[in-house]
């Protein structure tokens, strides 16, 4: 059969197809459609098309009409197998069962990133609490009397900077730096790990830096009691991204039976999950940061028993939810 | 074949046995892209940055919380729409898709896009570029760990023209990919100037028993010759 016969022998079935992918892509307006499109037509038209592409390859068909039912097929598969997953039923099956479920399943990198955070956090919390100069060689002078400003007593918001001007101020900031420092933790992890190892290691001695100086200041009360609440989402959250980057990195180090390729895209189909609860995590987190942990006016006592609910909360959540479900 | 060879395409088979040709899009064009998406960035925050002057004391919230976004899921935002493409990568006529062909899922826009970080790294995006310019798909890391690939939009191909061309009987038998590459001249003709045509048409000049000959005439027989691989007779 010559290609110009074949052409004209399946031109119409083409132009069919064609016209449908065009209303189904919304490239023609569906009203100017002829007819509205039917998935088993589009579907038999599609296996038809892919036949005549395989003959017209086959028989070395001219590229201009290979290329047509490439591009058809092309499209036509693209509409018969997407798989688009988003809307509520999907987020709400992210919060109820797989973050959880993917944070157990990988619980050995969690508790080591919660290590790498922890660690340094004590060290240089005791060691700063006992040499309080040490505190300069983590942050420069004017930071530490920053933070000394923000956790003061008479402060009238806790952990508000000088500059911030109102607490939803402040909750920009903790979006934005908090959720963004989350993200890098991730996905420097590709680095065999080091990134995410640096950024754990960093934020747990900065953090312990700033909380052995605070209380070797007398500032404790604030600050401690400042901490624990939003504590509960960031320091888990933060701690989790750590372990999602430590499982891209471990990926590449000990493929195991897969290629390395296979293993980066297993690994970060499996622990992009833990990223998603990790964001809404810090979503919480920035909420209860600048408009309960700063209120200076909640006693003590109150923030602390929150901060004890929290807490149990959020590691029960981690532990048990979605164990049982299908 | 020889075009493979040259050719960067990649192959993705479909259920029905179909490889689909993709063409994975070079560090030209996706640096042409990422450059229309960042001055896009800068003037959606510059708008941004004004509007949020007149909402007072949550104005800087706002803004924070918007460059935040804007920064991150801009892209993811834009890839999961109908193109699959940012408006950067639509004007340069490329897009993302998944490695088998298929329109990018949430996971994986969500997974290249936050590993942009990593593919900055050491510098301006250092670790990105040696990614592509080593690899035949020119993936980054980002798409590397996503499982997804940058294409060209593919382009309705022009339908052959060859009306006032007389069919012309090889002088040569041909072998069916010999056909497939006097009619892919054929096809590309229409693209190219007379004199560039009257050059290839040249190399091919034994088909039509002009062996060692060029020129216009030369080239209207090869043509021809085209012309009968296609079905047409005199």
């Amino acid at each position: 059969m010559t290609p110009l016969r074949f052409e004209a022998l399946y031109e119409r079935e083409w132009q069919e197809l064609e016209e449908l992918l065009d209303v189904v892509l919304k490239r023609t307006p569906a009203k100017e459609a002829k007819q509205p499109p039917r998935g088993e037509r589009i579907a038999a038209l599609y296996r038809r098309a892919c036949e005549h592409l395989a003959l017209a390859r086959a028989r070395s068909y001219p590229a201009y009409l290979q290329d047509r039912l490439d591009r058809l097929t092309a499209d036509a598969h693209q509409v018969i197998y997407q798989q688009r997953e988003l809307g509520a039923a999907a987020l709400w099956r992210v919060v109820s069962r797989d973050f959880p479920r993917a944070v157990r399943a990988d619980a050995a990198y969690v508790f080591l990133a919660a290590a790498l955070l922890a660690v340094p956090a004590f060290v240089l919390g005791i060691l700063v609490h006992y040499e309080p100069g040490l505190i300069l060689s983590v942050v420069d002078a004017r930071t530490a009397a920053q933070f000394e400003q923000m956790y003061s007593m008479s402060a009238e918001s806790i952990g508000r900077t000088r500059e911030a001007g109102t607490d939803w101020t402040m909750f920009g900031i903790y979006i934005s730096n908090n959720i963004g420092i989350a993200f890098q933790c991730f996905a420097s992890g590709i680095a065999a790990g080091l990134g995410s190892i640096f950024f754990l290691v960093y934020n747990g001695a900065l953090f312990g830096a700033i909380a052995g100086y605070l209380t070797e200041r007398g500032l404790g009360p604030t600050f401690y009691s400042f901490v624990a609440t939003h504590g509960a989402f960031e320091l888990t959250a933060i701690a989790l991204s750590g372990a999602a980057g430590l499982k891209l990195g471990a990926s590449l180090l000990a493929p195991g039976r897969r290629t390395r390729r296979q293993s980066l895209v297993h690994a970060a189909r499996e622990s992009v999950v833990i990223v998603y609860g990790v964001t809404a995590m810090l979503v919480v987190a920035a909420a209860v940061e600048a408009f309960w942990s700063s209120a200076a006016w909640v006693p003590s006592s109150v923030k602390y028993g929150v901060a004890a609910v929290c807490w149990i909360v959020v590691l029960a959540y981690l532990a048990f939810q979605g164990r049982h479900a299908a | 074949m020889a075009r493979h060879v040259l050719d960067t395409a990649v192959a993705a088979e479909t259920p029905e046995g179909i490889l689909l040709e993709l063409r994975p899009a070079g560090l030209a064009a996706r640096f042409y892209a990422f450059l229309l998406d960042w001055l896009i960035r800068l003037v959606i925050a510059y708008a941004a940055g004004l509007a949020s002057l007149f909402m007072g004391g949550f104005g800087a919230a706002f803004w924070l919380v918007f460059y935040f976004l804007l920064e991150w899921f801009y892209p993811v935002v834009f890839e999961l729409g109908r193109s699959g493409a940012t408006p950067g990568k639509s004007i340069v006529g490329i897009k993302v898709v998944m490695d088998n062909g298929l329109p990018v899922t949430p996971a994986a826009s969500f997974t290249r896009n936050l590993l942009r970080v990593a593919d900055f790294l050491p510098f301006m995006f250092g670790a990105a570029v040696v990614s592509m310019l080593l690899r035949r798909d020119s993936k980054r890391l980002g798409d590397l760990a996503a499982a997804t690939i940058v294409v060209h939009q593919p382009q309705r191909p022009p339908k052959l023209k060859l009306d006032g061309v007389a069919p012309v009987t090889p002088a040569v038998p041909l072998r069916p990919s010999d056909q497939a590459a006097i009619v892919a001249l054929a096809a590309r003709a229409p693209t190219l100037t007379a004199e560039r045509l009257d050059e290839l048409a040249a190399l091919a000049s034994a088909v039509s028993g002009d062996a060692g000959r060029a020129g216009p005439n030369v080239t209207r027989r090869v043509l021809g010759v085209a012309q009968w691989a296609m079905g047409k007779r005199a």
